[in-house]
């Protein structure tokens, strides 16, 4: 019996010295982890931002190709006007060539709608961009249920702003709001004397 | 029966760019009167409120999703026997098959070009 409870005694100690390296580690471990987090928010913002960005810059082309469309569209039934005119009054030669620079502009069409239907890309990068936002999310909660569970200290570790994430960040930052217009770089360009 | 030229097309997209997509083939198409909704409540509202020949969803949306919306329309007297095209990245045959058993009319996997948009237009139609 006494032998079974040395035995039992020297175990529980194992198993508490045990879980005391292992919540050691975990701490260690850990509180540079919950540091880096604190980058994650940020680079949320910045896969949104990615979405507008892409989104407007679909949304123009997608003007543009409307205005060609337009300007397609009339000149395609000035031209089938004037071939009319022309079987009319007999000059069929120059009838039957704008009748092929018509179907010529017709191809054009087509190019056009393509142009179009391949901007779709950016709903489809939209779609990813939530997903990977969702699951960024995600993990930010379970490194904050982390937190919780094993009480991480986070009073006194500073964010993470060094390493690869930390100048990946910066520079996304930067680009954001020290980024120059051209303008500005046209103004700088002429002091330097650029003309 | 082919379809009506000047019937009101609703296109349901929380997606801008795909939606002017939708609106403009069909424009080259030759449907002119196109109206958009960003979900399917929105979409649901505007159906209950005007008369519309047919239906271009995607399926992904916030606030109520494409296969929401057809399972509305269907569960709808109203609006039950308005044609329901989906227009969608999911691309699994499980999602196929779900929007079959929702009552779809037809499935278009994006992205899509013009001339798939027009041959199911003419399978719905015919």
């Amino acid at each position: 019996m006494l032998n079974g409870n040395v035995k039992l005694y020297d175990e529980l100690g194992e198993l508490a010295r045990y879980l005391e390296s292992a919540m050691r580690k975990m701490t260690e471990v850990g509180a540079p982890m919950v540091a880096n987090s604190a980058q994650l928010p940020q680079a949320t913002a910045h896969l949104l931002d990615l979405n507008t960005m892409t989104e407007e810059g679909t949304l123009e082309v997608m003007r543009l190709t409307e205005i060609i469309q337009d300007n397609r569209a009339r000149a395609a039934k000035e031209l089938a006007s004037v071939v009319s005119t022309l079987e009319a009054v007999d000059c069929r030669t120059l009838a039957a060539r704008l009748g092929k620079t018509a179907q010529d502009l017709m191809h054009d069409e087509k190019h056009l709608i393509d142009i179009m239907t391949a901007l779709s890309f950016q709903d489809l990068v939209a779609q990813r961009v939530k997903k990977l936002v969702t699951i960024v999310e995600d993990v930010q909660c379970k490194l904050v249920e982390l937190v919780v569970v094993f009480g991480l200290n986070q009073e006194g570790t500073a964010p993470e702003t060094q390493g690869k994430a930390g100048e990946m960040l910066r520079q996304l930052e930067a680009s954001k709001s020290t980024a120059i217009k051209q303008d500005l770089a046209d103004e700088l360009l002429s002091e330097f004397g650029f003309k | 029966m082919p379809a009506d030229p000047n019937m009101k097309i609703l296109v349901v997209d929380d997606m801008s760019t795909m939606r002017r997509i939708v609106k403009n083939i069909m424009k080259q198409l030759g449907f002119a009167n196109v109206e958009e909704a960003e979900n399917g409540v929105d979409a649901l509202s505007k159906l209950r409120a005007e008369s519309f020949g047919f239906v271009i969803s995607d399926w992904n949306m916030p606030v109520m999703t494409g296969i929401d919306l057809l399972r509305a329309i269907r569960a709808d007297d109203k609006l039950k026997t308005i044609p329901v095209l989906m227009v969608t990245a999911e691309a699994q045959k499980e999602n196929l098959i779900e929007a079959i058993q929702a009552g779809v009319s037809n499935y278009i996997v994006k992205p899509f070009t013009a001339e798939v948009l027009q041959e199911k237009l003419i399978k719905i139609f015919k």
